[in-house]
């Protein structure tokens, strides 16, 4: 303002004034317009990061009454328009929500009788009970769904019923489990008054050639000394879990419908009174009479991961608050680990590997008999006494809290806690794992192998050029540097990751020697300069000298190559990677750290070079000049006048350089191979939030919880950045108050 | 180098008379700022514990030839210099003569007092630190010894450990004196010392120079006729890089030789 106002000093101080007013204008707008648009961005990641941490909600959408006998099991559609409940008098009835009229029935059995025990086996869509005459029906529903003028119509159907006798004698089960795949191959476990648990598998052929269908009936059974009350089938039909009145919970493996070998474990003295798989079927919810609620895995108890199942513990993970009475029921969420548990006077929604109870209330339903959860997670239904409550689940991040995203998680299929981020596996039923923990970490590796590249080269650049450079050749310093930091990252991703990578793999014992020979070098070369008489030294034009330097160097790193061979003999034993591997015990991958540091260093050199400069220069002549006129050298000059005068220049040099680095993404990108691991080893790659943003939101739906955790990720980096700068700028205020009476 | 000898014979504008000894001997210094010709032929003696004082209008090469008596002008790029200048019998262009060595011997005031971004003792112990002495009781000695010197002692001694850039500008001054006696030089060159400092600043500013003037050469420029005449033994006048006189102050304010001279103190001059 002041500038346009002395630029024309003939101007009439009205039009002075208007102009001074209008820049002003102008300015404190354009100002403002960044700092709204900043906290606009702002604004736009906090709306969608805040829903994942939001509480779940549970309420009761409607109660019908029921008519005939209370069932025992309950089956829903995706739009939960309709429930499918299985009596004990033997009837399905499908009974549609919206007006709680009956729409179909069906009898599993032709003759009246009477069943005992009724479930629904784990991420099936059947309905199974056992009968007082020891056998097991197992009836598969599916609600087909098609669309007349606009209209849903949910047309449910259930299928032929699969019958299985298990108790030869005809006596009632104690407990039992089945589980029907999509072929109608069936299995069913029980726990027979006999003292045995015996396995009744039939498996159904499908011959192509011929279009017959063949069925075969396998029959083992296996002593226990366990009064076995509760018994769960996981999808495979491989592996079968028990609960005991004595509160043990026994495992066995099932290969082909042959029972194997029991293995037990104590989970306190209260007896089981619910069992269930969660999706997976890795994880076993127990729920207790004493209302205890925990979450089991088999868990490896071998070092190596690929120990053979054989070796793993069923393993208690985690506890969940116990409920006030005996658990009644158990059941899993269809699309994730998470379960509802139902007590006699509460129930609770739980996600098992968040460990979070997410909500807690009074059973809507007391003295409930059946609990199903609808197959989108959204809804859930209890039945008995006659009413049939239906409800809704507002329920969308169960999987993150602060723990699973910064915290060590125990996933199933490790064996210990860790921070694990993997969003995408190969099956359906793959729970993805969002710990931001490895990313963070990733960043500040990337940036700290960067910066120890870039700090050094780029102050100590700065400082040789701005203080012992002749002045001729400076001109032509800035502008390649200039040069330098216009390369577009993604160029230098794509070389580092292309290039450079395959280059450094076999070149890392040159590196290594060079590290070393580099300095000795140009030192050895420093002192035999300053030993030639002043009059040889005369001969060549001021400001050569550096080039002396130059060639010194290009030789060192010449012989520094071409001593890789003789070197990696004698220092690893010939191979460096193996070297590395066996004596040092690290890996060594392609893309790494190292790669990186110096992809990104060479980015971020030009950046901190520029600012540092700029300090560098504008430590005032005078002050320079003070110092040699006490006879102090350029080097103590620099070092004890320059330096310090210039450090609040260069801490925001290296803080700007910082931030860059963090930000970075092109670069990390494509040179670190983005694997999300925390280790320092400089040979190892890694993945950061940036890029992990890049790599993954295309792939994450719109409103997921993946989707909501890579923006909680953008305000990380927005954070991290945020800090930095404000720690920089304040530090550079009170360093430049040190110095600001220059 | 010996370009006096050539000269036909003694001109008594330029070469007075001194009985003292010679201790700065400047022998047809000529200088170029790049293309441009700074400094013409000048030749002139400096006597030892003598103030000696360089005036002329602005642009005509006091502070040049002044930087040139300790070569802080080698900083510059593109200053090429003939002639010599002869510092105790030794030419300081010699290129065996070590640089450092020379500036430590003829320290420097300038103009705007440079205090380093440090504590006031650091201030003084910078130059005896760069000599090498680490005892920090030499130090202290030294410290104290100097600032007593530069008349600095008693306003700061309680608050040795105060940034300098706290401080007023006149005790930035003396400050800056006090570092350059720190080190025993033998000159001490002052490039316009009070040109900043109000009235009472500068009075103790001269005031000191008189008292230092019984154990170091002074060499002052300055652009203020009565400092001149205050506080100086040996008046030099130039004018667009030439020596136009040389000669004992009273002489030159009172009868000056050159009309140029005479237009300069009487404030005739452009
Ligand atoms: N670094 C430089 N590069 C080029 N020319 C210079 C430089 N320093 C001084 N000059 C020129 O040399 C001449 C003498 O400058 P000098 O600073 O010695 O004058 P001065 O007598 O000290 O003036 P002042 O009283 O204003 O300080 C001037 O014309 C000036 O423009
Ligand atoms: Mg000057």
């Amino acid at each position: 303002m002041s500038a346009e106002a002395t630029a024309r000093p003939h101007t009439t101080p009205w039009r002075r004034l208007a102009a001074d007013r209008i820049a002003r204008w102008v300015v404190s707008a354009g100002g403002l317009a960044i700092i709204v648009s900043i906290l606009g961005i702002l604004v736009f990641i906090l709306v969608e990061v805040a829903p994942l941490l939001t509480a779940a909600r549970v309420t009761v959408d409607r109660k019908i009454p029921l008519a005939g006998a209370a069932p025992g099991a309950l089956l829903s559609d995706e739009h939960r328009t309709h429930v499918a409940a299985l009596g004990a008098e033997g009837r399905v009835r499908v009974i549609r929500l919206s007006d709680g009229q009956t729409v179909a029935t069906r009898d599993l059995l032709a003759e009246p009788a009477e069943l005992v025990d009724l479930q629904v086996p784990p991420e099936s869509s059947a309905l199974a009970a056992s009968t007082r005459d020891g056998r097991v029906v197992i009836a598969p529903v599916t609600f087909q769904i098609t669309f007349d003028a606009q209209n849903r119509v949910v047309s449910p159907e259930i299928s032929e019923p699969v019958v299985l006798e298990v108790d030869p004698l005809g006596r009632p089960l104690q407990s039992f489990a089945a589980q029907i795949d999509e072929e109608g191959s069936a299995t069913t476990a029980a726990a027979l008054a006999d003292g045995t648990i015996t396995v009744v598998r039939r498996s159904v052929t499908h011959n192509e050639m011929t279009g017959e269908t063949g069925e075969e009936t396998v029959r083992t059974s296996a002593p226990v000394s366990y009064r076995v009350t509760h018994l769960a089938l996981d999808a495979d039909q491989k592996n079968l879990y028990g609960g005991t009145a004595g509160g043990e919970i026994l495992w066995w493996h099932l290969e082909e419908g042959q029972i194997g070998p029991v293995q037990a474990a104590s989970a306190g003295t209260a007896p089981i009174t619910a069992l269930a798989l969660l999706i997976g079927g890795r994880s076993l919810v127990v729920g207790q009479g004493n209302g205890t609620l925990s979450v089991w895995m088999p868990v490896s108890k071998a070092e190596d991961a690929d120990a053979a199942s054989g070796d793993e513990r069923l393993t208690r993970i985690r506890d969940f608050p116990p409920q006030s009475g005996a658990i009644r029921l158990i059941s899993p969420s269809p699309r994730r680990k998470g379960f509802l548990a139902l007590s006699d006077r509460e129930l609770g929604l739980y996600h098992s590997t968040s460990h979070r109870t997410l909500w807690t209330g009074p059973s809507p339903l007391p003295g409930a008999r059946a609990l199903g959860t609808s197959p989108k997670d959204d809804g859930a239904f209890l039945a008995g006494h006659g009413t049939l409550a239906s409800l809704a689940l507002r329920n969308p991040h169960p999987e993150t809290t602060w723990r699973t995203l910064f915290g060590k998680v125990w996933y199933e299929g490790y064996d210990h806690a860790d921070h694990v981020w993997q969003s995408t596996g190969g099956s359906d039923d793959f729970e993805p794992k969002l710990s931001l923990t490895p990313l963070l970490f990733g960043t500040l590796k990337g940036t700290l192998y960067s910066l120890i590249l870039a700090i050094p080269l780029g102050v100590f650049g700065a400082m040789y050029v701005s203080q012992f450079m002749h002045p001729g050749y400076k001109r032509y310093v800035k502008p390649l540097v200039e040069i330098m930091a216009s390369l577009p990252s993604v160029v230098l991703g794509f070389l580092a990751g292309l290039w450079l990578a395959p280059r450094i793999e076999h070149a890392v014992p040159s590196l290594l020697l060079a590290l070393f020979v580099l300095p000795v070098l140009v030192l050895l070369t420093g002192a035999a300069w300053n030993r030639l008489p002043r009059t040889f030294r005369g001969r060549f034009p001021a400001g050569t000298e550096a080039f002396l330097f130059v060639v010194v160097l290009a030789l060192g790193i010449w012989l520094c190559f071409s001593l890789r061979q003789p070197f990696e003999h004698l220092a690893f034993a010939g191979d460096f990677r193996s070297w590395l591997l066996h004596a040092v015990g690290l890996s060594y991958d392609q893309r790494n750290a190292l790669v990186v540091g110096l992809a990104m260093g060479f980015a971020v050199i030009p950046i901190i070079f520029a600012i540092a400069e700029d300090a560098f220069t504008n430590v005032p002549q005078n002050l320079v000049a003070g110092s040699l006129a006490l006879g102090a050298d350029r080097w103590q000059t620099v070092t004890r006048v320059v330096l310090p005068t210039a450090s609040p220049g260069i801490f925001s040099a290296v803080m700007v350089g910082f931030g860059r680095a963090v930000g970075e993404t092109m670069i990390v990108l494509m040179a670190t191979g983005n694997t999300p691991i925390m280790d320092w080893n400089p040979f190892n790659g890694f993945r950061t939030l940036s890029a992990n943003i890049a790599v993954e939101i295309p792939e994450a739906p719109h409103g997921d919880t993946l989707y909501r955790t890579l923006f909680l990720a953008a305000l990380l980096l927005f954070v991290l950045t945020f800090l930095v700068n404000t720690v920089a700028e304040l530090v550079r205020q009170r360093l430049r108050e040190r110095y600001s009476q220059l | 180098m010996t370009a006096d000898t050539l000269q036909p014979q003694r001109d008594p504008a330029l070469e007075p008379e001194i009985k003292d000894p010679i201790i700065l001997r400047v022998e047809a210094l000529s200088l170029w700022y790049g293309e441009k010709k700074a400094l013409k032929e000048i030749s002139l003696k400096i006597p030892e514990k003598q103030i000696t004082a360089f005036i002329g209008p602005s642009g005509c090469g006091k502070s040049t030839l002044l930087r040139c008596i300790n070569r802080l002008n080698d900083l510059i790029d593109g200053v090429r210099v003939e002639g010599d200048i002869v510092f105790n019998g030794a030419s300081i262009f010699d290129p065996r003569i070590e640089i450092n060595a020379l500036r430590k011997r003829i320290g420097m005031v300038f103009q705007k007092s440079n205090p380093f971004p440090k504590s006031i003792y650091e201030n003084v112990a910078y130059g005896p630190r760069i000599q090498g002495i680490k005892r920090k009781r030499d130090l202290d000695e030294i410290v104290e010894k100097s600032l007593k010197g530069a008349a600095l002692w008693d306003e700061v001694k309680d608050r040795l450990d105060e940034s300098a850039l706290g401080m007023s500008g006149g005790q930035q001054q003396r400050l800056c004196i006090a570092r350059a006696i720190a080190v025993e030089p033998e000159v001490i060159l002052f490039d316009e010392p009070c040109s900043a400092l109000d009235p009472i600043a500068t009075a103790r500013i001269e005031e000191l120079m008189q008292d230092l003037k019984s154990q170091y050469t002074q060499v002052i420029v300055t652009h203020n006729m009565q400092q001149a005449s205050r506080v100086s033994d040996l008046t030099a006048f130039l004018y667009l890089g030439e020596l136009i006189e040389y000669g004992p102050t009273e002489r030159i304010f009172i009868n000056p030789m050159k009309k140029q001279t005479e237009d300069y103190i009487t404030g005739r001059f452009g």
